[in-house]
Parts: structure tokens; sequence; C-alpha cells
């Protein structure tokens, strides 16, 4: 027992040390002010202004001080979908490549971009603590937030973002909810939002088998009840009809029950919402019940190398839509973009899984705000909120597919709406391009309106 | 090292009855056993650490950062839950590992009285206290019947699926379909001039918790503590002897419960929220509570408290230490908490009881008999 | 009734798997008395052992063969080295802590080791059907349940035929008179963790061979539902272990497709079930009744 009492001792003396080290000194004047926005709200911002910038409690014209731009981030990096990492694994690279080549320039100044993430579970309390410590309880500590994942994640932080007026850019999920105009410091990604999935479905449908009858499979949360939503919306007025919807608990990977149950339903069409591997898992099921369809339809959050390789054969045929280049399709590998891409992850984020379209769609991310701050007027959170407001680019940032270039203002706060309908060939291990869709400026209209500002 | 273990299928009815000098039984107040008595130094000792931890407790959110505040409150609550179910299976031999599930409903309840009803948030902790026990007493009933490691698993079935019928049945507020209710954000704002958000936070916090482990503490020095004592270490013994078993069970799980569901309440105040977006949260909450008990002490009543402060810091710095590896974050948390139990068998509590028991008996001037609590090696 | 057929046969498909994963439980139950919280995550990792076996070349049944050789002697070296220090504590919920110490710990390294992508082990059994009477049997299905019977065979003539059997039970039901009679009781133990990590690592090579992909969070589900079958059977049961992951399964099946109130919760339906069985029979379905002392 003699080494145990040592141990014991050991263990008693850790206790303050480790209190120790996780306090600090409480520093009740805010003036310490971290390298960002500083108390000098000298000159003039974003001097344009749909944006709300009276109330907030902090000034958001004042300039970065010193020369780094510090974006801080949240997101599943263990638990049931730290899969979701891989994105930050692609912008991540990108302002590696960015810092390398001198840095980013916003106003007349050069500035070094800096990031810190904290690891949230996919848990959206989480998300909120992280996020209220990482930007400080006045904004000191970061200038925005940047590509958090999940779309109550995001609904978590925007009050407290709103009201210190901290951007919150390029939101990671497909969710219309970013397109609400009461949270202007809140924009989304280029993920195209699920109801234009949902949209696009109903108008293939019309085409194709207007009498469709259609079995669905969504995750039990709001991203598979967005689904079902726009999707009953998307048919009204139309002989579609939806015969059948079953869910599955968010991380489940069995889902032959509610695969059965909906083969059964007598539909057939089946809208495949899952994601992660409930998504592909579904698609082996649906061919081993014998389950003979016309359509199958997988969401856009499935369409990675992965997922559809994971299903195989089974994934033959099925719809989605992309507005990203797929690192593992032949007809890129020339491509400068792809180049750029695979050179760059490869040399900063060597264990990132290089094929996997959400790597690429991360890229892409960072491309964009990239883009953004550099057509800023100055390095203030109110002209950067403003330019990513007005973004309006081509298909020859990050690895935007060809056609897709994003466009938001005022009116339209949408991106990701111009994509394509794209088709997986077993044969090839990926998505043939079937059509275009651009419906720049048309999601409020496609959309129910609660999907958006509910609440 | 023994390794032999009693073939002994319920966990919790031998406790404490390992080793035959451990046996806690009738002669014991709040499972310590009694000691002859406690010499001057140790007494004079005791007294000055307590004067300067609570000196230390009323001035730490002034000393430290409101992310610091934000985390100790975060522990006070973690301890008021733990403390509620170190009263069922610290005191009362009842494992759970369902209280998760208390908390999202005492958690739930005061968010939707704050944000649907307008009430104040303070105004909601003591009703949301009835209410959970009231639920507790629900649960309690058919779920007593069921005994031993069966309980344990019935109980952490609901956990499971606590976020599942929040998620089916809660589903309401901004962003729809969203398994939470917030309330606006200056809600839980300091009504008290001269102190911020994060303090004003942490004194409620506080204040609740004093409140409950006195309450706690009178308990179970008292005939109803005998009572949970003696139903843990012999179910048929206590019956035999006119306790009634399944009445006492019943209350201690609803008073458990009304526990649980306060820390849920302080919860909504400091999280901002009452949320099931995380399908694994109420599960896992369930088992730091557990944690808490154990690694601070089982049976005692600083236990909770000096657990869910480990508990919180361990996590916390668990997550610093590894800043870019986060999946070594859990792995180092896991560790921790095996190291911690190999080393403190007793919990800290325990732990630091038997230090002081030696250093007692060095300071005496009489020797004292000997450490009921060392094992023999 | 050919829907009912079908999902039946989904229940059992996926009751199969929590039976397997249950019988571990069981069996660490039956020798140790411990709930190892942290089976669901040993049987993730020697799954993920086995991906790694079959990603290097190695056929899969080979791979599951040396996985389960690799779990059984890591079983054995968790529980001298991790459990045995806290066996003998006085607070039994010491245990309790290890194991959720390991819970934690084994899926992070899992994570760390092998990566958070998706992983494919490849499938064991055929992906076809046998046609029985106008309904589809997936050979998938009848071959886990296969092995999920050899198993119960191996266990039982282990248990009851061998001397190694009798030395098990005698250290389950009385670790001190087996000493005396001059039993190893720790090798016993080692004996009973490594078989019950090998069976485990079985379960879950099995199950991710018959899915699409597995991945970290696999096993946490699986093993609630486990949980369920094994409380349902009886804690000490293996046959009970198995039929109760039987019953779990098909009632899961069968209350997504018929109860559609239960939409949702879905997991309200076992453990209203197994609250309803402990009620009647405090021991569940198989489990031994105990005599106290006072």
């Amino acid at each position: 027992m003699k080494r145990f009492r040592a141990l014991r001792l050991i263990a008693v003396l850790l206790v303050p040390i480790l209190f120790a080290s996780a306090c600090s000194q409480r520093d009740d004047d805010d003036a310490d002010g971290g390298d960002n926005s500083g108390e000098d709200s000298g000159d003039s911002g974003g001097g344009d202004s749909s944006l709300p910038i009276d109330d907030c409690e902090v000034d958001p014209t004042a300039e970065i001080e010193g020369d780094t731009i510090k974006l801080v981030s949240s997101f599943p990096q263990s638990g049931l979908t730290a899969a979701f990492s891989e994105i930050a694994k692609g912008w991540k690279s990108y302002f590696e490549m960015v810092n390398e080549n001198g840095g980013v320039q916003i106003g007349d100044r050069t500035f070094t971009i800096e990031y810190e993430d904290r690891d949230d579970e996919y848990d959206a309390q989480k998300t909120a603590a992280n996020i209220e410590e990482l930007v400080g309880p006045s904004g000191e500590d970061a200038f925005a937030v940047f590509s958090v994942v999940g779309t109550s994640n995001n609904i978590f932080i925007r009050d407290q973002l709103g009201d210190q007026c901290v951007p919150n850019l390029f939101a990671a999920t497909g969710a219309p909810n970013w397109g609400n105009k009461d949270y202007p410091w809140l924009a989304g990604g280029s993920i195209p939002p699920y109801s234009l999935e949902s949209y696009v479905l109903a108008e293939v449908l019309k085409e194709q088998k207007p009498d469709a009858k259609v079995g669905m499979l969504i995750q039990d949360d709001d991203f598979g009840a967005g689904y079902r939503d726009s999707f009953e919306a998307a048919i009204e007025g139309t002989d579609i009809e939806l015969v059948k919807v079953e869910s599955y608990e968010p991380g489940a990977s069995d889902v032959a029950a509610q695969v059965t149950s909906l083969a059964a339903s007598g539909a057939d069409v089946f809208f495949n919402g899952a994601t992660l591997i409930a998504c592909p898992t579904a698609l082996t099921e649906a061919a081993q019940n014998g389950w003979q369809r016309e359509v199958t339809w997988v969401s856009g959050t499935c369409i990675s190398k992965t997922l559809m390789g994971l299903a195989g054969e089974a994934a033959d045929g099925v719809y989605s839509i992309a507005n990203i280049k797929d690192p593992v399709d032949p007809q890129y590998a020339d491509d400068p973009a792809m180049q750029e891409y695979r050179e760059n992850v490869t040399k900063f984020q060597p264990d990132a899984d290089i094929d996997n379209g959400i790597v690429a769609y991360g890229w892409t991310q960072g491309a964009l705000l990239v883009e953004a701050l550099e057509s800023a007027e100055a390095p203030t959170r109110a002209a950067v909120m403003e330019a990513v407001r007005n973004l309006d680019v081509g298909d020859d940032v990050g690895l935007l597919a060809e056609g897709t270039g994003v466009t938001v203002d005022d009116e339209d706060r949408f991106m990701g709406e111009r994509f394509n309908l794209v088709q997986y060939n077993f044969e090839n291990l990926y998505f043939d391009l079937v059509e275009a869709f651009d419906y720049e400026g048309q999601t409020a209209e496609l959309t129910p309106e609660e999907l958006i500002n509910g609440g | 090292m023994s390794d032999h273990q009693q073939q002994d299928r319920t966990a919790p009815r031998h406790m404490a009855a390992r080793d035959g000098d451990r046996a806690r039984g009738a002669d014991t107040v709040a499972g310590v056993p009694l000691q002859p008595p406690t010499p001057r130094p140790v007494f004079i000792a005791r007294v000055v650490v307590g004067v300067v931890l609570t000196a230390a407790a009323l001035y730490a959110p002034f000393y430290f950062t409101p992310s610091d505040n934000r985390l100790l409150s975060e522990a006070l609550y973690l301890a008021v839950a733990a403390m509620g179910l170190n009263l069922l299976t610290g005191f009362t031999g009842q494992v759970s590992i369902g209280h998760g599930a208390f908390f999202g409903f005492g958690a739930f309840a005061s968010a939707t009285l704050v944000d649907d009803y307008g009430w104040m948030f303070e105004a909601t902790i003591p009703v949301v206290a009835l209410l959970t026990a009231v639920v507790g007493l629900l649960v309690g009933f058919p779920a007593l019947r069921v005994r031993g490691l069966y309980l344990a698993l019935v109980t952490l079935g609901l956990a499971v699926l606590f976020p599942q019928v929040a998620d089916k049945y809660a589903t309401r507020g901004d962003g729809r379909n969203i398994p939470a209710i917030r309330p606006d954000r200056d809600s839980f704002d300091s009504l008290l001039e001269g102190l911020e958000n994060d303090q004003w936070k942490y004194y409620v916090c506080l204040v609740t918790l004093v409140v409950l482990f006195f309450a706690a503490w009178n308990l179970t020095r008292a005939r109803p503590g005998r009572a949970m004592i003696a139903v843990r270490e012999q179910e048929l013994a206590a019956a035999t002897v006119g306790v009634n078993l399944s009445a006492t069970k019943l209350w201690t799980f609803a008073l458990s419960a009304a526990y649980a569901g306060v820390a849920g309440a302080l919860s909504v105040m400091i999280e901002g929220n009452a949320s099931a977006t995380n399908p694994a949260l109420y599960f896992q909450l369930s088992i730091e509570f557990l944690v808490a008990v154990v690694i601070g002490g089982t049976a005692t009543i600083l236990g909770p408290l000096v657990g869910a402060l480990l508990v919180v810091v361990l996590r916390r710095n668990a997550e610093e230490l590894v800043s870019g590896e986060p999946m070594l974050s859990p792995a180092l948390f896991g560790g921790a908490l095996i190291l911690l139990v190999y080393v403190l068998p007793d919990g800290v509590v325990g732990g630091v009881r038997r230090l002081f028991a030696r250093l007692g008996r060095r300071w005496a001037t009489y020797e004292l008999a000997p450490d009921p609590l060392s094992r023999s090696a | 009734m050919d829907l009912f057929i079908a999902q039946f046969l989904n229940g059992v498909s996926s009751g199969v798997v929590f039976g397997s994963v249950a019988l571990a439980l069981v069996l660490i139950y039956r020798s140790t008395g411990i709930l190892n919280f942290a089976q669901g995550e040993m049987a993730l990792f020697a799954t993920y052992m086995t991906w790694q076996f079959t990603d290097w070349g190695i056929g899969v049944v080979g791979a599951i063969a040396l996985s389960m050789a690799f779990a059984f002697v890591a079983g054995a070296v968790i529980e001298r080295v991790l459990i045995r220090p806290v066996e003998g504590a006085h607070n039994p919920l010491n245990v309790v802590i290890v194991t959720l110490g390991m819970f934690l710990a084994i899926n992070a390294l899992a994570l760390i080791i092998f990566g958070t992508t998706e992983r494919k082990v490849p499938y064991v059994f055929p992906t076809d059907s046998w046609d029985v009477l106008g309904t589809n049997v997936a050979k998938e299905t009848v071959g886990m349940a296969a092995v999920l019977a050899a198993e119960c065979v191996f266990l039982w003539a282990l248990l009851q035929k061998t001397k190694i059997g009798l030395r098990l039970r005698a250290v389950a039901s009385n670790p001190e008179s087996s000493r005396l009679v001059g039993i190893n009781t720790g090798a016993m133990l080692m004996l009973g963790w490594g078989l019950a990590a090998a069976i485990g690592a079985l379960a879950g090579s099995l199950f991710a061979a018959g899915e699409t992909a597995f991945a970290g969070s696999s096993m946490q589900i699986i093993l609630v539902y486990a949980f369920a079958a094994a409380a349902l059977g009886g804690f000490d049961s293996l046959v009970g272990a198995v039929v109760g992951g039987l019953v779990v399964g098909v009632a899961n099946a069968l209350t997504i497709q018929y109860v559609d109130l239960l939409d949702g919760i879905e997991l309200a339906m076992p453990l209203g079930l197994i609250l309803a069985v402990l009620l009647v029979r405090p021991t569940g379905l198989f489990g031994k009744r105990h005599v106290e002392r006072v």
C-alpha cells in the first residue's frame, strides 16, 4: 500500500495545480483589447448602411488593430458527427495558403489570417458556450465567427453575435433560416438551401413521373423536418404524393426497418434525406428490399465519394444537386483550381481526406471569405459584413462548379442558388452533370416562409 | 492487493460493507463513522480551512474572469445535481444513471415558465423543484420496484429517451423544429447594481447550492438519514426494524429528482437555454453526476461539490491541453477518471479525511483508536 | 403479412447484433459482477482492427479471427491492469467509473488511431437473399443468427462441459472458496474478460461487415439496446441475452412500422417492455432469483 499513499499525495497536490492552471485573474476593464477591434473608433467604416449599427454592444466601425485578423469557429471534432471536422481542414488550408502568399488585403492594409476553433460535438449548447468564450464578453477576442457547422448551432449563437454586431459568416448548413432578415450579422454559406433540393426534386418529378408516390427518409431533427416541410410545400397542387415519411435518430446507422416500411408503402420515388452513414445504408437497404423505384434522390450532404462509394452499386443512378467540383471527377484533373486545392491541402493538412467533397466545400468557403474580405472597403466588422452581404462572384472562386457563381444582396440573402442536377454513375464512381439550375434570387419565393423566418 | 471480490450481484447493497472494518450502519452519521473526540489542532485546522474556503467562495467572482465564473457556476449546478444523486445512490444505495432526464425536465420547465409565462427566472427555481419532485414520484413508483443493476439500466433508458421525447413534444421556439427553448438573453440579467451578470449568476448558483446542501446535511443526520442508510446497508434488516422500504426509496427518489431539476433550472440561466439538440446530452450529464459523486466522495456532504469542481476543471483542462487534437481530450478525461479512482478510492473527501485523521493522530496528545478508515493491506 | 414478416426479419437481424453484444456484457457480469460500459467501445476498437487487417490485404474471415485474438488478449490485459485494482474496492461504484473512463478513452483512441472517416469491412455473408415462401430472407441475417447460435453452444459447452468452465463458474459464484481449493482466480477473471472482449469483437466486426459502413459512433446506440436486451433477459443468463436481443430488435422494427404514435421515440417500446417484465419478474426473463441473507 506504500506506493498508493505516495500516489494519493500526488493527487492531492495535483488538485490545486489543476485549479491554478484553469484560473486567470479577472481583468475588469475590458481594455486589454486583444489584437482586434480596438477602442479608437477612428474613421468611417463601411459607411453605407442597411446594417443597423447603432444598437451594437461593440462598435462595428472600429478598425482592426495590429496586423492579424482573427476568425473563430466551433464545429464537431469528436462524437457522433466528428466527420464534419473535415470541412475545417479545407478552409484552414486556404487561409494558410493566403498567409503564405503575404496575407489578405482589406482596404489599404494587409493582414495575416489567424483562426481558432473549439469542439462542440454538434451540441448547440456547447457551440454557444464556445463562441461566447472565443468572442469574449465584449467581442474583443475575435473579429468574426466563421463556418460554424449545424443549423441549431448557428441559431443558438445568432442572438449574442447579433447584439454584439460580430459577423457570423458562412454558416455551414443549407438551412433556409439564413435568409431571415432579422439577423443581419449572420450569413449562410454556399450550400444550396435544403428547400431548393426539395423544389428541384419536385420539378424533376413533374417531368419524369407526374403522379409519383414519394417515400421519404429523414433525420429526426430540424434538418430532416426542413426537407419534409419544404417538399410538402413544393408538391402542393401537383399530382405528386408524399405517401410515407420515416425518421431515424441522428448518428444511427441501422435504418433497415425504416426503409422496409417505405418500400412497403407503395412509393415509387425515394427521397433519401439521410446524411452520413445512414444515407448509403438506406440505399443498400432499398436494394436489398428489392424496392422498385423510378427516381431516387439523395441529400446534397451525402454526395461525397466516401459515402457514395460505401453504397456501391446501390447508388447507381441516384440524383442529387451539387455546386462544388467533385475532387474525384477526372474531368477536373487538369483544372488549375483543383490542382491548387490538391497541392495546398496536401501541404497544410496532410491528414485531410482530399477526395472528400466536404474538404473541397471547406476550401471554397475559405476562398469566398477571402474574396469578401478583399472587397471590403475597410478592415471593420461593418465593412466586412457589408461586403459579404453584397458578394457577387463568378465560378472562379475556390472550387465552385461551372456556372455556380454566388450572388447575394440586401433583398436576397441566399448563396448556393445556382447548382447542377447530378446523377451518380457507378461505373465511373462520380456524379455526371444532368442539368444546370439557376434559381438566383428565388429561394425566398420557393421556400415555405416559416422555414426561413419561423418563430 | 486483495483481488478477491465477494459474490454480490446488486452493486449498491454492499456499498460500504466490503471489509468488516468499513461497515457503516446505524452507528454512523452521514456515512461517517463516529470518531473519538476530535483533537484540538484538527478542530482549529477545520475552522481555519472552513473560513478560508467560505471567503474564497464569496470573493471568487470578483477575482476570476467572466468565462471562469461561468465555469464555476457550471460546477455549482453540476454539484447540486450530484448532491441529489448522492442522496439516492450514496446514502440510499439506489443507483441511477438517468438523473440527466430530471435535469432536462427541470431545464425545460424553467425555460418555459420564463419564456412563455414571463416569470422571473429566480422564481422558477422552487416551482421547478416541486414539479420535478412530482415527476420523480411518478417515475419512481414503477421504477423503484426494479432493483440494483436493473434500476440503473431502466434509468439509463430514461436519460436516453428524454431528448427524443423533448424533440418530439418540445419542438418550438425560433427556427422551428429545433427542440430548444431559449428565453430572451436579458431574462437572466443581474438584479443587483454593482454585480455583473456573470457574478450575479454565480451567486444565484452558490446560494441555491448552500441552501440545498445544508438541507441535505440536516436530512442525513436526522432520522430520515438513518432510514436511508439502513435501506442501503441491508434492506431486509431495515424492514424488520420498522423502516418503510418503499416509502423511503420513493421519497428519496423524488427528492433527488428535485435536486436534479433545480440544477437543470440553474443550467438554463448559465447556458441561456434548455436544449435537446444533442441526443446524448442528458446521458452524458447523468454520467457526470455519477462521476462527481464517486470521485468527490460517495455518501459525504462535500463530496458532490468537490467532485463537480473536479469534473468541470478536468474537462476544461483536458480540452485546453490538447487544443488542435480534440480527439485526445476525451481520452485524457477518461484516463484522469480512472487514475483518480485508483489514487483516491473513497473520493477526494474520503482521502482528505484520512489525511486529517493521520495528522490528527500525530498531533494528538493521546493516541486515538486505530484509524477506522485505513484498509488492511 | 409479408410486410410483417419482412419487418420481423429486420428486427431479427438487428436483434442478433444486440444479442451478441449483450452476450459479452452478460459474460463479464457473470464472471466479475461488473456492468461493463466500455463493452461497445471495446468492440468498436476491435472492429477498427478488423478493418485495418482487411485494409492490409488479409481476408475478412482471417481478419476477424486476428481481431478476436487481439481482443482476447486486450480484454485480459484490461482486466488485469485496469479493473483488478478496483475490483475489491469498498465502493463498487469505483468499477463503474473505471469502465466509464474506458468508454471515453477507448472511443477517443480509436478515432485518433483510425480517423473519423467512415470505414467499410468487407461483407462476410452474401448480400442477396433467399426466397422462402415468397419472403426475402437475407443470407446475412441467417449467417449472423448461425454465428450467434454457435457462440451460445460454444459458451455453454465451455462453461458446463470443461474443467476451465467449472473453474470460471466457481470463481464467479464464490471467489474466496475457489481460491481455497487452489483455483487461480486472477487467471479466471482475465479469461472471462478476454472471452467477452473476443465475443464483442466478433459481434462488432460482423455488424460492421453487414452494414454499409461503420464509424466511431456505431456502437453507442447498439450498446443502449444491448443493455436493454441483457436487462430483459436477466443479467446472468446467456440465453436470456440472446432472447432479449431478439425481442428488443423485433419490437423496435415493428414499432417503426406500426406504431406511428411513437415516431421518433421508438426507444420507449423496449424500455416499457423491460419495465413491464421486471415488474413481474424482478430478475429478468431468464435470471436466477437470489436468496438474500440477513
